[in-house]
């Protein structure tokens, strides 16, 4: 336990006091939540701007999760690869595995930080949220998918790339791509037929569709991403991604020859 | 028992090579240094010890047990920093020790002291990121040498360091040597190693030559070293020093040529007449004790420094 919360207290305090981590993950959506939330509300209907605000907040906080997956986390493994500390762990009585528990947890941390500024922005701003408690369950069982999807990718990319501004700039730019041709960034209906089904499957932009349905509204979306074949796609590929980059960290991460 | 025992160690890339079955034994509380060029296998040599890496062929042992069973013996300082710049000395030191079992308050004891015995009480609470270089790699050696460590490996601890600092670090070693901890130092310098009780010299993989830094002068650079600088240097310059040196080995430096002769004091006077007759101006000449360096090029004809780059 005492090798977990060592990973865990070290990886949170580099990310808190990393400033391009907190810009990205934290600024960044905020940013982007007043832009959206009073430029892109001027054609709406008064009484839904408040719900089209959530929308917008939700939209930020996915982009704020995946940017702390997909790009904190790989920086955190390549960097200390790149530094000499996988050397000197490998040299020590540490076992792999306590080592990820710790750093992945202080990820998953700090993106809930991370989303819970951006939604606390986003209620600010008049984003306004709509769900009872099971609902509002539901959404919170998304940002877990969310999270487990985007760490997977995050992972993937740690691992694989050993350097360390490949491994940041991988991440970003799947973040940032993905995020903009699966309508998290851009709406839904707006994109061509290829890339609306694309957005059905990344399992990323079919949670946020899912907590925008949960939370803001089923009008705020324009598929229902609740059907059960959907969630069953959503849940089996979030796991699959985390699955996938647990093992190729698991067996590579740590591998220095 | 030695606290290291390496035998016929065999450890290949790509089909080269790197470690041709080297022997290594070194007795508890020895400091050993381990002197070669880039790309000699040292620093393979080292990880392999320190649990990092894995042989293909021939024995290691830590203590009778294979390393990856004595890492609770192996402290590691890797070449590269790997500190955190973002944390505090103290918290970069308290999270090695978390990871060596230490509870959090164990840990804070314990880290007082180590930064105390490295001269880094007053930085302790500084981030790392404004450390000195010297005052980094000090920090790093800390975290080797928690209680029960008993053998030191530090590689290419000084690259980078200016000479003050090289002195306060070696200060710090000394300090170490006294614990009884065995050290295996990696260097491809020769004052760094002779600060050792012994001395390897390791080239392409191999192991060349072993001893005391002064057995390994007296055995293979007898001679006496006269480094000599002219005004400009060209190959007819080599070819008189040349006709000078021992085996007629010359090697070249930053600072000018190095031949190995005995009698210097007559040598030098020859071989300023000699560059004068042939037209060369000698800026500088001067004799010295051979250095490590100088058994090193004396038995690979390689420059150390140079080959290190």
């Amino acid at each position: 336990m005492r090798q977990i919360s060592a990973a865990y207290i070290k990886a949170a305090k580099e990310l808190l006091r990393e400033k391009a981590a907190l810009f990205w993950t934290i600024a960044w959506p905020i940013i982007w939540v007043f832009i959206g939330s009073f430029s892109f509300t001027g054609s709406v209907p008064q009484q839904v701007v408040p719900y089209v605000k959530g929308s917008i907040a939700i939209s930020m906080m996915v982009f704020a999760l995946m940017i702390a997956g997909m790009s904190n986390l790989p920086a955190s493994i390549a960097g200390d690869r790149a530094n000499g500390l996988l050397a000197k762990l490998k040299s020590m009585p540490v076992k792999p595995y306590k080592d990820f528990i710790g750093r992945i947890s202080a990820v998953i941390t700090f993106s809930l930080l991370a989303a819970a500024l951006v939604i606390v922005i986003g209620t600010a701003v008049g984003a306004r949220f709509t769900g009872t408690g099971v609902e509002i369950a539901q959404a919170i069982g998304f940002v877990f998918l969310v999270i487990c999807a985007s760490a997977g990718v995050g992972l993937i990319a740690g691992t694989l790339i050993k350097n360390l501004q490949g491994a940041i700039m991988t991440g970003v730019g799947i973040a940032v791509i993905t995020s903009a041709i699966s309508g998290i960034l851009f709406p839904y209906e707006g994109l061509p037929v290829p890339l609306q089904t694309f957005a059905r499957v990344y399992p990323i932009s079919s949670a946020q569709a899912s907590i925008v349905h949960l939370l803001a509204g089923p009008d705020m979306i324009a598929y229902n991403p609740l059907t059960s074949g959907q969630i069953t796609l959503t849940i089996a590929l979030s796991f699959a991604l985390l699955l996938v980059g647990t093992v190729l960290y698991s067996r590579l991460g740590w591998k220095l020859e | 028992m030695f606290a290291v025992h390496v035998e016929n160690l065999v450890k290949t890339y790509d089909s080269r090579r790197v470690l041709d079955g080297v022997n290594l034994d070194v007795p508890e509380g020895e400091s050993y240094a381990l002197m070669g060029p880039n790309g000699s296998g040292k620093t393979t040599l080292a990880s392999i010890i320190a649990a990092v890496k894995t042989q293909d062929s021939g024995v290691v042992e830590v203590y009778g047990n294979k390393p990856a069973q004595a890492k609770e013996f192996i402290g590691y300082v890797p070449q590269e920093n790997f500190s955190s710049p973002k944390l505090s000395g103290k918290e970069n030191l308290v999270y090695f020790a978390n990871l060596l079992g230490y509870s959090r308050s164990q840990a804070n004891q314990l880290v007082i002291e180590m930064l105390h015995s490295v001269g880094l009480s007053e930085e302790a609470d500084k981030r790392v990121a404004k450390y000195s270089g010297g005052m980094r790699k000090r920090l790093e050696v800390a975290t080797a040498i928690f209680p029960g460590i008993k053998v030191l490996i530090l590689d290419e601890p000084t690259t980078g360091l200016d000479p003050a600092a090289r002195r306060s670090f070696f200060s710090m070693v000394q300090d170490i040597m006294g614990r009884k901890t065995s050290i295996i130092l990696i260097t491809h310098i020769g004052s760094d190693a002779e600060l050792a009780s012994r001395v390897g010299l390791i080239d392409n993989g191999k192991m060349i030559a072993e001893g005391t830094p002064d057995e390994l002068k007296r055995k293979h650079a007898v001679e006496d070293v006269i480094t000599v600088e002219t005004a400009v240097n060209t190959d007819s310059v080599l070819s008189v020093l040349k006709g000078y040196s021992i085996d007629g080995k010359v090697a070249e430096s930053e600072t000018g040529y190095k031949i190995y002769a005995r009698n210097g004091d007559r040598v030098m006077a020859d071989v300023v007449r000699s560059l004068d007759q042939a037209g060369h101006k000698v800026m500088r000449i001067e004799m010295a004790q051979p250095t490590l360096e100088d058994v090193f090029f004396r038995l690979t004809e390689k420059n150390l420094q140079e080959a290190t780059g």
